[in-house]
């Protein structure tokens, strides 16, 4: 569906956790962000956060509502991006069960019920449509595929959390509905929100009531302009952060697997993988085996990560990529190289979760900034290269 | 179907070739995907035993071989080391075939020189017989093959089977050191044994595996011989969890071993960064 | 501040070390930085974001830190421990660093603020109250001016540890249950971890598979109370476990329980004297052993 034929309907803020209740009613599961009360007593002494006054103690987290009013709308970024509900931290891929000498698998279901995600982030959405491509590359992942179809997503376009946001720079936006199936933006009163997707229609009109039809009145003449204003100051204030060529870095990167700027990132990495964890596009996994009682148990498949030296090592010790500057290099190469020459498109959306997830200064917007300059305007190269690498290395 | 859910097999058969390494024959529960599985000689495969989970290797018995499938591994680790524990009568896990092979056809008219260090012959077996079953295709057949000590040679009773065929040349070797008193091949590391046999490189192709010292050995040694880097052929074998791309941990660069390979070139090996 | 500098601008042009690790302003805020060149000394900064405990570089795990050559490590009173920590366990010699030592008048929660801000009980980490090495004795060098004390926070650790062993057993253990629920075993904590020195961890163990790799309530529960266990009489409270859990685990109140612990059964509280032997490796013919049946 092209701009032009997209169709805009007003929903009021009532209307929109209506529809949640509705939805949660009718038995549909609605993952939504959610503001964690970190607070909440017992809990109140896990965290310093509650003791600071006048700072919100909240963590902004994907969950599955159990009631509409739990539906958070504050547009904050949750701490776990919604990849953990399409590949979960851990998840069954069959079960075996021994009988003597004989195996019995037992299959794990690939289909799923019908679910709506609510108040999505485009980097989010936009995750899931990329990371799609290996999970389809001549082998269809089909529990990644079943929770995809399964799922229908609104996203809630953002305002821009703050300077580790990039989108823009690698071909998404705030805004953007890739990966997703309609797009809410705010306006006085409530949203305005259109499908893109034959899902997002079905969505929409399954829950007409809810919504009004935006007609060519003033209010929403002024309304669409609000929503356009507003959509486009998110994307000039996350593109003010940073801005690469894409294409460009790819090409560097390609060309200089050696070169320290790529090749020496490892100093201050602890190498703890927790970008990662919180990557809505890091998609790398481990296969283990579980049993669960005497002969019978599950094989399950979990999160793992590049960054930790057990990745890559072989049984009898050897191990390719046995250090940290070898190790990080492979994260960047795998986002903004190889994936990008696979499969046509960055292995990142510019949300910046692992940025600020890393406590010891691993700064990705500083990385891409510098190779981009390396790669465009080797002459300006040395003087950010200072920046990203260890001093004097 | 899920990608992810093995096939069962029985184990019908197994071969200690050293002391830690093993062979096994495994068939199909399934009776269709016994007759119907087919494969091509290079690609590889998960097996499992359940409850200690799954490892990689490539096949190495020969497609022309029907009927079961052959892996051989050296018990190292957690898996390889439980495969060690099961019997004739078992029941383990199989997905595959996996991965590209090699190109067996577009030697036909050619000399083929298969050169292994240790437990590099599995996947060079695999190969050999497949060449082997359909001898009259191909020109001269060499084997080139040598292990730490006679006792490390694996696929004995086959070593002995090429030496006494005609059209099969065969030297084995042994590292110094490693010979017994009734050793009658070799003794020397591999690189200089295959120097000295110089096989002929004009119209023919090398399948070049072993350990990745032996690899990086031989490899000047078939280039000084003649070898066009495009026609000598190897096997990587990175870590790998899916063997489908999707678990992200055996690229090499752009490659992936698992579906871009196992089979490479030497001129494709010279293209990718040292990772491997 | 320019003190720091200009030790580390002299131990590197005379060749006593070929790196500084210390901490720089960037971006973000403050962060570890690895100061090779003379020049590059006037990067240095000292102030209440340099929360990290860069003792963690020393740690014979980082051999792309070792590599650089013979370190100058700055370091708080705290870190020292830590120091002291790898000395003790023969994980280092003294000969192998140089310790700028700082004085410190506790630091800020968060490294990652724009400039550095005067100490509050609403800003201040809360393990600096009642910090015991603010003079340490362990360095070479002891730069700055005497700091005053750091605020007391609004609540402190041992409070809330307090507060949490006010509840009943139940409570506690539905507490500890969500906080560990949490986890996605992304192993930050043990990777930030000065002490963690093991070449390899029982987590990655498979033969036999002490704890389970998948984020399940139980593997997540035996790899946090391995770690803690594993911890116990070693940990310095730097806080840094904590620090660098992307999803929030107060792990520091597991940490002060286990050192009241210690304290209460083997009269041993961590210092910075590598001299004193941890209970962990030191076997006394007193010690309590009533839990043996």
């Amino acid at each position: 569906m092209t701009d032009a034929t997209r169709e805009t309907y007003f929903i009021s803020d009532d209307d929109l956790r209506a529809l949640a209740g509705d939805l949660l009613s009718a038995g549909t599961e609605v993952i939504a962000p959610v503001a964690v009360d970190v607070c909440a007593s017992p809990s109140a002494i896990a965290s310093s956060a509650c003791l600071r006054p006048g700072v919100a103690p909240v963590d902004i987290e994907y969950r599955a509502l159990a009631d509409a009013a739990e539906l958070d709308l504050s547009r904050g970024l949750p701490v776990l991006s919604l990849k953990q509900y399409f590949l979960p931290g851990h998840e069954a891929l069959c079960c075996w069960r021994q009988h003597g000498t004989e195996v019995e698998i037992e299959a794990v279901p690939t289909t799923f019920a019908p679910r709506v995600v609510l108040a999505a982030k485009s980097c989010d959405s936009a995750a899931l449509a990329i990371v799609d491509k290996v999970m389809n590359w001549d082998y269809q992942d089909e529990l990644w595929n079943g929770r995809r179809e399964a799922t229908t997503i609104v996203n809630l376009a953002c305002p821009v959390v703050d300077e580790s946001c990039f989108c823009t720079a690698v071909g998404t936006a705030p805004d953007d509905v890739k990966g997703a199936d309609a797009l809410l933006t705010p306006v006085e009163g409530g949203y305005l929100m259109e499908a893109t997707t034959d899902k997002g229609r079905v969505l929409m009109e399954a829950h007409g009531a809810r919504f009004k039809a935006e007609t060519d009145t003033h209010g929403a003449k002024h309304r669409g302009r609000q929503a356009a204003e507003e959509r486009a100051a998110a994307r000039a204030r996350v593109a003010a952060n940073l801005e690469i060529d894409a294409e460009s870095v790819r090409e560097w990167i390609d060309a200089h697997f050696e070169d320290p700027l790529l090749a020496a990132l490892g100093v201050r990495c602890n190498g703890c993988g927790a970008c990662s964890s919180v990557c809505p596009t890091c998609h790398c996994f481990d296969i283990v085996d579980e049993e669960e009682g005497i002969g019978k148990g599950t094989r399950r498949r979990c999160w793992d990560t590049c960054q930790a030296p057990t990745f890559t090592l072989h049984a009898s010790g050897h191990n390719p990529r046995d250090d940290q500057h070898s190790r990080y290099r492979q994260r960047i190469n795998h986002k903004f190289a190889i994936y990008p020459l696979k499969f046509g498109e960055v292995l990142c959306t510019g949300c910046g979760r692992c940025t600020r997830a890393c406590h010891a200064g691993q700064d990705l917007v500083e990385i891409l900034q510098a190779i981009d300059i390396a790669a465009r305007r080797p002459d300006a190269a040395a003087a950010a290269v200072a920046g990203a690498e260890p001093a004097g290395s | 179907m899920n990608i992810y859910q093995p096939q069962l097999a029985l184990v019908t058969a197994l071969t200690d070739e050293t002391h830690d390494t093993r062979t096994l024959r495994l068939e199909f529960e399934d009776e269709a995907l016994r007759d119907s599985f087919d494969f091509h000689a290079g690609q590889f495969g998960e097996y499992s035993v359940f409850g200690a989970g799954e490892s990689t290797f490539c096949i190495a018995s020969a497609p022309t071989r029907k009927g079961f499938i052959e892996c051989s591994f050296k018990a190292v680790g957690k898996v390889t080391s439980a495969l060690r524990e099961v019997n004739v009568g078992d029941t383990v896990g199989f997905r595959g075939p996996y991965g590209n092979w090699f190109p067996v056809d577009e030697w036909k008219g050619k000399d083929v020189v298969f050169i292994a260090g240790g437990i590099g012959l599995a996947p060079v077996r695999c190969v050999i017989w497949n060449v082997l079953d359909r001898r009259e295709e191909f020109g001269d057949v060499t084997i080139v093959y040598g292990a730490r000590s006679v006792d490390d040679l694996v696929y004995k009773r086959e070593l002995e089977e090429w030496a006494s065929r005609s059209d099969v040349k065969i030297v084995t070797t042994v590292d110094p050191g490693g010979e017994t008193k009734d050793w009658t091949g070799e003794v020397g590391y591999v690189t200089p044994v295959v120097e000295a046999t110089a096989p002929m490189a004009q119209n023919a192709v090398a399948v070049l595996c072993g350990p990745p010292i032996v690899v990086k050995l031989t490899l000047p040694v078939l280039d000084k011989l003649g070898f066009a880097d495009e026609a000598i052929f190897t096997t990587l074998e990175n870590r790998m969890k899916c063997g489908l791309g999707k678990c992200g941990r055996c690229n090499i660069g752009p490659v992936y071993v698992c579906k871009d390979g196992p089979v490479f070139t030497a001129a494709q090996l010279k293209e990718l960064p040292a990772e491997f | 501040m320019s003190e720091v500098r200009e030790v580390a601008r002299k131990l590197l042009t005379d060749g006593t070390v070929r790196v500084i690790v210390g901490w720089e302003d960037a971006r973000r805020g403050a962060r570890p930085v690895f100061v090779t060149d003379p020049a590059d000394t006037e990067r240095l900064i000292f102030d209440t974001r340099c929360v990290h405990n860069l003792v963690t570089y020393l740690n014979p795990r980082r051999d792309n830190v070792a590599e650089l050559g013979k370190i100058g490590l700055v370091v708080k009173g705290c870190d020292a421990k830590a120091v002291a920590g790898l000395l003790r366990e023969a994980q280092l010699t003294r000969d192998d660093v140089v310790l700028i030592g700082v004085r410190c008048g506790g630091v800020l929660e968060e490294a990652e603020l724009p400039k550095a801000a005067s100490l509050s009980p609403e800003n201040v980490a809360p393990r600096c109250y009642g910090c015991d090495n603010r003079e340490p004795e362990l360095v070479d060098h002891l730069l700055g001016e005497s700091q005053p004390e750091p605020p007391r926070p609004v609540m402190t650790i041992d409070e809330r540890v307090a507060a949490l062993d006010a509840q009943p057993l139940e409570e506690r253990w539905a507490f500890w249950t969500e906080q560990f629920s949490k986890c996605v075993r992304c192993y930050a904590c043990r990777q930030v971890c000065p002490l963690c020195v093991c070449e390899r961890c029982v987590a990655e163990k498979s033969r036999p598979q002490w704890i389970e790799a998948p984020p399940h309530p139980r593997g997540n529960l035996s790899w946090n109370i391995t770690r803690a266990l594993h911890l116990a009489g070693r940990c310095v409270d730097c806080g840094e476990c904590e620090r660098f859990c992307p999803v929030g685990i107060p792990l520091s109140l597991v940490n002060r329980k286990l050192q009241h612990i210690v304290a209460e059964r083997y009269g041993y509280t961590v210092s910075d004297d590598p001299e004193s032997p941890a209970p962990i490796g030191d076997y006394r013919l007193d010690d309590k052993q009533e839990f043996i049946k």
